[in-house]
């Protein structure tokens, strides 16, 4: 099996950590990787924001870039569903034919990390021991717009020594939102304080989620608060074994 | 308490301030802030249990958005079905096509009738046209009669919810109002006391004043007929004492068939207050001789409306059937209430529909009061995509920014042209986040974090850390290792 | 002959015109110009085609009006309780809403009618001008005091003075336990069924449905005037406490006459 991998700007940015992790995970389990050194972003935050035209130079460039992957695997719901719920539109409003036709070609190749897991290697036991609490943020666009369903749960029951702590409204946004967190910076930090109590109150010792997005915002306010809990992408707890444990980044 | 500490709240969208700064008094309140999520918590459970037990909810979803789709395709031939059958029936139908021309019409109807007071049954429709200010103005004392705008009125609030229009005042609050301004010294603040005080001072109201205005959920268009859904019964009162009875509707309120209701009466009650049907829904048809008014006018109002009709996409902002479901489960509105939006339409709709209305030449800030979370587009009884138009309408104010000087002033502007530009070539991506990083450990403390920052970043460190940026990143690393896939530790 | 105010015409021109390019922009779309279309000047309002609909000559029919009885309805539109089962579950609704239910067969109507005037403790009744005979006169025997103000032509001063009164109805829905009037002479006029504090219902088994869309189908065809009561009148608006009985008859008792 082979995939490419799209690590997104703010990963290879700020969490190249949860790239390693990837690498490590896919490998063990016998995937031939590669990673195009030309990529750089997917757009979302630009369409999010208003700036169409921007965003569509992206996912140009994005979809020439991946032309011949057999697949391609991202690390964040977010930027997966970017491709998925924006890019026709965008296509469709500013491309061409042969662009679209490029677009629709690479659409059902590109997945979600636990998409690519479950859908396309068929596993959920991933070999991983992480002996810690933890509780699952489901962010909403795995939620709502990827339909990620139960694929999370089910590749964290096969962790070892992983206990699951159920988070309360889990359906509730983090009030993250991409540039939303800056725009509208204290309302998006009253979301996140009703969404800190929730996990807090988990008792975990870890929140881990599919997007680092979300993770950054919980968990920098966490680090402000001295909170006792510590966020970690869900990519480096299926890498984590007993040989090599996860990187403990906070 | 009002805000009026803080600024009273401001719904007028050509007056209010931007949403980040409107929702900073709301924020700052905790007793407000309880008693909203208190409300849709409740009628939140309520809802959910009902769609539960509904085996058919998404099919009825599916056909209610059918049926509003299909009448705004055919706006006209419906709007002029209603019209003809209406008249035909004894009711006189009037056209406005803005705000200003629908008060005029109104203020010469009740001129007609000789009306110095008028009963109202709550219509948000008339508090967009700022229809009270302008009666009160000409002279013409317009009484609200549902509970939540008798508390508004009487305690000069401003509504925070289309639904429960006052579940931001709690019963204290109420009580108080109720005493000041009925004479009731000796009021306790237990809800029934209160409701039965608003009975007593309405009912005379109800029995003597011959004039009424309404607002319509619905206009059946095969028959010309008006429905009206209420829980608490002004309504019926309005509709049926009066000698002369005005309906004010936006034209998108128009259904094709009587039919059609057994479609959106399943849907409405149970998505706006969480019950299987509200306790009282009204249908009536022009004039019925001996049962109810001998004059019947209704007031169409398009007012950005038909402007709305022309977008494909946006078009779908005008399905709504204002049940509010999608304002209970926003967690934005959820911390900010209804006054942030600054306009009578608060909530996701409102981030949708007041732009709009306004030709986007005001509210621009409403399509960004939102983190796109999708759970307002997953409750809507008539799949309204409310994020796909938001997203939409942040490209036409972006649109309209590029357009003007301002633009070079504002930090986001610059600094996402900038992020295209890097984005577009890898080195100077590589660049950036090399410089970037350098730029950075300035900022950054010993424990690696990064507490504060300026400019736009200090949005971010207002209330978060940040982590410094790694000394490699991902793609560097990658290339250091070479085509060596990484070795498991024994 | 009047001529079609201006505002009339501007607004359908609107729509026309809107109808229109919606219609061009969603098969050829490009750039996020068409994003903005609505928001442009009027735009020439386009030809209009007529076809005439059973009465009314409508002159604002877009070409391609789809009929929407050819709209897809895949929602539940009959029950399947059983009679029994039914009855049983508009009872269960009515007394969810805190309505007084009681039954009996035919024969026992107005008796229990009597009854139930009697154990309400009031005198003063109106009721419509179509309501039997038989329902007025053995309460009449039965109750000392007994007045019934039959509405001929009632003031509305006269109605507010009624302390309850007794209707007949169109249907029942089960699901939602919703009493539809159509305000025919056994239903009374609007007025007379919202003024009195206290509502005395007869419903018959037979007039009860079990989903909303079965009670659409009942109707011959769509009533000039309906009411549509599910409960007494509520509000949930201080504090999102229920309260019961803000206007309209605060007590609502039904008496479900088992007729099949």
């Amino acid at each position: 099996m082979r995939a490419s991998l799209f690590i997104t700007c703010y990963n290879d940015t700020l969490y190249p950590e949860t790239g390693r992790a990837v690498v490590r995970l896919l490998e063990r389990l016998g995937v031939e990787l590669d990673f195009h050194p030309r990529q750089t972003c997917c757009g979302q935050m630009h369409a999010n924001t208003g700036f169409r035209g921007e965003a569509f130079s992206q996912a140009k460039r994005f979809v020439r870039l991946y032309q011949d992957a057999e697949t391609v695997v991202i690390p964040s719901s977010s930027c997966v569903a970017m491709i998925r719920d924006q890019y026709p539109m965008l296509f469709a409003e500013m491309g061409n034919e042969t662009l679209r036709n490029q677009f629709a070609a690479l659409l059902p190749r590109v997945c979600e990390l636990s998409e690519f897991l479950i859908d396309r290697l068929g596993v959920e036991d991933v070999g991983a021991y992480f002996p810690h609490r933890v509780t699952y943020h489901a962010s909403c666009h795995g939620l709502r717009a990827l339909q990620l369903g139960d694929r999370p749960w089910r590749l964290m029951a096969k962790v070892r020594g992983l206990e699951q702590v159920p988070l309360q409204n889990l359906d509730r946004c983090c009030g993250f939102g991409g540039t939303f967190s800056v725009k509208n910076a204290e309302v998006s930090s009253a979301m996140l304080a009703v969404k800190l109590q929730d996990v807090i109150a988990t008792g975990a010792e870890y929140c881990t989620a599919l997007d680092n997005s979300c993770l950054m915002h919980l968990g920098g306010a966490m680090h402000r608060q001295y909170a006792g809990m510590k966020t970690i992408h869900l990519a480096q707890i299926l890498a984590s074994t007993e040989a090599s444990p996860a990187e403990a980044t906070l | 308490m009002n805000l009026a500490a803080a600024g009273h709240p401001v719904l007028d969208p050509t007056l209010a301030p931007p949403f980040p700064q409107a929702a900073l008094p709301v924020l700052r309140n905790p007793q407000l802030r309880k008693n909203v999520a208190h409300a849709i918590d409740v009628i939140q459970a309520k809802r959910a249990k009902l769609v539960a037990e509904k085996a058919d909810w998404q099919e009825l979803r599916s056909a209610a958005s059918a049926i509003r789709d299909h009448a705004l395709e055919n706006l006209g031939y419906y709007l002029e079905q209603f019209e003809a059958r209406c008249t035909a029936a004894g009711g006189v139908v009037h056209w406005a096509t803005d705000a200003a021309e629908a008060r005029a019409i109104i203020l010469e109807l009740l001129r007609q009738e000789n009306a110095s007071e008028v009963i109202k049954i709550k219509t948000m429709t008339s508090a967009e046209i700022q229809l009270n200010p302008f009666l009160e103005a000409a002279g013409i004392s317009a009484y609200e009669t549902d509970l939540a705008e008798i508390i508004l009125q009487l305690g000069d609030e401003e509504p925070s919810h289309i639904v429960v229009p006052a579940l931001h005042i709690n019963r204290s609050q109420v009580r108080e109002i109720f005493a000041r301004r009925m004479g009731l010294k000796d009021l306790s603040d237990d809800p029934q006391a209160l409701t039965n005080a608003a009975r007593t001072w309405l009912r005379q109201k109800f029995l003597t004043i011959p004039t009424a205005i309404s607002g319509a959920n619905f206009l059946i268009a095969e028959t010309g007929s008006v429905v009206v859904v209420e829980s608490e019964g002004n309504g019926r009162m309005c509709l049926t004492l009066p000698r002369a009875m005005i309906t004010l509707a936006g034209i998108e309120k128009v259904l094709p068939r009587f039919q059609d209701l057994e479609v959106m009466l399943q849907l409405l009650a149970r998505s706006a207050t969480g019950e299987r049907m509200n306790p009282y829904t009204s249908l009536w048809t022009g004039v019925t001789p001996g049962d109810g008014p001998e004059r019947f006018h209704v007031v169409l109002l398009d007012n950005g409306r038909s402007s709305i009709l022309a977008s494909s996409r946006e078009r779908q902002t005008l399905k709504c059937i204002r049940c509010a479901a999608c304002m209970n489960t926003c967690p934005v509105y959820r911390q900010t209430g209804g006054h942030a939006y600054g306009s009578v339409y608060p909530g996701p709709i409102g981030a949708i529909l007041t732009p709009q209305l306004m030709r986007m030449q005001h509210a621009q800030s409403l399509p960004y009061a939102s983190s796109l979370c999708g759970a307002c587009y997953e409750v809507c009884p008539v799949k309204i995509n409310i994020p796909e138009v938001l997203l939409d309408l942040r490209a036409l104010v972006t649109d309209q920014e590029r357009g003007q000087f301002r633009r070079f002033l504002d930090p986001m502007y610059l600094g996402l042209r900038i992020a295209n530009l890097i984005f577009s070539r890898a080195w100077l991506f590589h660049a950036a986040q090399f410089f970037g990083r350098i730029g950075l450990r300035f900022f950054t403390r010993k424990d690696g974090w990064i507490h504060s920052l300026p400019s736009l970043g200090a949005k971010w460190t207002q209330t978060r850390d940040l982590r410094g940026l790694p000394s490699q990143t991902f793609h560097g690393w990658w290339a250091a290792r070479g085509s060596k896939p990484m070795k498991e530790a024994k | 002959m009047n001529t079609p105010p201006p505002s009339r015409q501007r607004i359908f021109a609107r729509i026309r015109a809107a109808t229109q390019l919606a219609a061009e922009t969603r098969s050829s779309v490009k750039g996020t110009s068409s994003v903005g279309q609505g928001f442009s000047p009027d735009n020439k309002p386009a030809q209009s085609m007529g076809a005439g609909r059973g009465g009314f000559q409508p002159t604002h029919l877009s070409p391609e009006v789809i009929s929407s009885e050819s709209l897809p309805r895949t929602y539940i539109r009959h029950g399947q309780l059983s009679p029994a089962a039914r009855i049983s579950l508009m009872i269960e609704r009515l007394r969810e809403y805190d309505a007084e239910v009681v039954e009996c067969s035919p024969e026992e109507l107005p008796n229990t009618i009597a009854a139930q005037l009697a154990a309400s403790g009031k005198h003063k009744f109106v009721a419509p001008p179509g309501t039997p005979a038989a329902w007025m006169v053995t309460a009449a025997w039965q109750i000392q005091g007994l007045e019934w103000n039959i509405d001929h032509g009632l003031t509305t001063a006269e109605i507010e003075q009624a302390e309850g009164v007794v209707t007949a109805a169109f249907c029942g829905v089960a699901d939602s336990g919703t009493i539809v009037l159509h305000h025919s002479p056994a239903e009374g006029r609007r007025v007379l069924t919202l003024l009195p504090d206290w509502h005395l219902c007869i419903l018959r088994a037979s007039q009860i449905v079990e989903t909303l869309p079965e009670y659409f189908h009942r109707c011959p065809q769509p009533p000039a005037l309906a009411t549509w009561i599910s409960g007494p009148s509520a509000t949930a608006d201080i504090e999102m406490t229920r309260i019961k009985g803000v206007h309209g008859p605060r007590f609502l008792h039904v008496i479900l006459v088992r007729d099949e």
